[in-house]
């Protein structure tokens, strides 16, 4: 790394930093997070989800069951592993994460766009070489895995980007819910306030978990991921 | 119940150790050992020498809190060992000790093991750790299943108090392919949750893992389907074929299971699947 580039870095959570964390963050961010709605169209398509009530139910209780038990969690250990530069904790959380996706479109999805953020990283040509070459010695990277090394060298401090992340994931969710059942604009802006408001604890008590409190199981989300892949008509990829 | 060492204050500690060979085409347990009361009954060959089938027995009928059982399974290469339980395991109200199982498996190249254990049951109270971890060499086949009962439906009861940790890892080689983990207490989100287990007192999941899986195969699964009412879903990711079954009986998820095997094991073990008698008593 050149002292030029060291000068150049923002210090952790510096106002640079933060608006680092909204590009992240935003769903402008062209890895292809709006195609999956992670088994929301499945339980829209048989009626567990229908209005605004149910939709944030579901959203809700996933954001807590397996984000929070299970997403949340693992990226915390990814973003330590880059701020060790550890490869081997590296390699170990990414297939820990890759099998805890149980479903075949969950996996792909991960895997795609874990790729589709690294070569948005190789483009954009802000990252110093040696983090280019973890990204390309780690096969078939998961998401999170990449994600998690984008914050670490934005200078996003840990709490936040997990609350980011999460925040994305609410998000694009909502959406999902607002393009299928279908919900309107201030219907879907209700649903992110209130489940915004959740963020803050989610990620303080996604934090306090030990590795034997992690959890991915959520066998009705599961169901719904599988019973996704037959589904007749279908506008999204998971 | 055997030796006096095999008791601690906490409760029994209970270890079984088993190794399979193939020999001149026959499956034989090759070596056993055990501590505590977890033992297994003479191996049975209902289909040939090629396939070991062996019943694993817990005699004092039911796991109370401070038990520890361990079941440890090793097939050296080209055996086949099919493993099941004579019962429902039961899992007994704990009074604050922990109770725990422990299932390691290792499965060598063309090996293929089957775990096919009859449901387990949490009664009320019951406070438990389960583990399963299965190591598999490159060309090792692995079947197994688990089904969850949460509470004695026969009786009404409902598992009010207790803690229960799951974890299942399957790994081939070095690299971790599937898991699942769970931390549940009666008041979990996940219990009554509708992404969750929707208040379901059933739960199953059984795991294929013998490489890619043949597309068509898949359809043909995915035609078998348990009672309405019950929820199911199979997918493969990482070339393991994994179905769930969420539902309100334990004998319609082994049906169910059952007769995914039938279309299965012509697959991951070349012969027609054939129920173990112990079932059926």
């Amino acid at each position: 790394m050149s002292a030029a580039h060291i000068k150049a870095v923002p210090a952790i959570g510096s106002p640079l930093a933060l608006t680092r964390l909204l590009q992240l963050a935003s769903p402008m961010l062209p890895v292809g997070a709006y195609s999956y709605s992670q088994g929301l169209e499945w339980a829209i398509e048989c009626g567990d989800v229908h209005d605004l009530a149910s939709a944030q139910t579901w959203i809700g209780d996933v954001l807590h069951i397996y984000q929070g038990g299970f997403e949340l969690p693992v990226l915390q250990r990814l973003y330590q592993a880059w701020q060790a530069d550890d490869m081997r904790a590296l390699q170990h959380w990414d297939a820990y994460f890759q099998a805890g996706r149980d479903t075949a479109e969950a996996h792909a999805e991960t895997r795609q766009m874990g790729y589709s953020l690294v070569r948005l990283l190789q483009g954009l040509q802000t990252l110093p070489e040696p983090v280019l070459a973890r990204f390309e010695q780690l096969a078939e990277p998961a998401f999170p895995t990449i994600y998690a090394g984008v914050a670490y060298h934005w200078h996003i401090p840990l709490a936040q980007a997990m609350q980011a992340y999460a925040w994305s994931w609410v998000e694009n969710q909502v959406s999902a819910a607002m393009k299928t059942v279908p919900l309107g604009q201030v219907a879907g802006q209700k649903m992110l306030f209130a489940l915004g408001a959740e963020l803050p604890a989610l990620v303080a008590t996604a934090m306090q978990r030990d590795d034997d409190g992690i959890s991915n199981f959520c066998p009705a989300l599961s169901i719904a991921g599988c019973r996704h892949e037959t589904q007749y008509t279908r506008l999204f990829r998971s | 119940m055997t030796s006096a060492q095999a008791t601690t204050p906490g409760g029994w500690q209970a270890e079984l150790k088993l190794q399979f060979e193939q020999r001149m085409g026959r499956s034989l347990l090759a070596r056993r050992a055990h501590r505590g009361p977890l033992v297994v009954q003479k191996p049975l060959y209902p289909e040939g020498d090629a396939v070991c089938h062996a019943i694993i027995v817990h005699p004092p009928g039911g796991v109370v809190g401070g038990d520890q059982l361990s079941l440890q399974v090793q097939l050296a290469s080209s055996a086949h060992a099919l493993l099941t339980t004579p019962g429902a395991g039961k899992w007994y109200k704990s009074g604050g000790r922990l109770a725990s199982q422990s299932l390691q498996f290792e499965v060598a190249d063309g090996a293929v093991l089957e775990w096919l254990p009859q449901e387990n049951i949490l009664f009320d109270g019951a406070e438990v750790a389960w583990s399963s971890r299965i190591q598999l060499s490159t060309t090792a086949v692995y079947a197994g299943w688990d089904i969850l009962c949460f509470g004695r439906q026969a009786s009404g009861e409902h598992w009010q108090r207790g803690v229960l940790g799951q974890r299942l890892t399957l790994q081939r080689e070095d690299r971790l392919l599937w898991q699942e983990r769970s931390q549940l207490q009666p008041d979990s989100l996940c219990m009554q949750s509708v992404a969750g287990l929707r208040g379901c007192p059933v739960v199953g999941n059984f795991v294929v893992a013998a490489g890619a899986v043949p597309a068509a195969l898949i359809d043909t699964c995915r035609e078998i389907v348990p009672d309405a009412g019950a929820w199911h879903g199979i997918s493969v990711v990482q070339n393991v074929l994994a179905v769930r079954y969420l539902g309100h009986s334990a004998s319609e998820a082994r049906r169910y299971f059952e007769a995914l095997r039938q279309v299965l094991r012509p697959w991951y073990a070349a012969r027609a699947a054939l129920a173990p008698r112990v079932w059926n008593t």
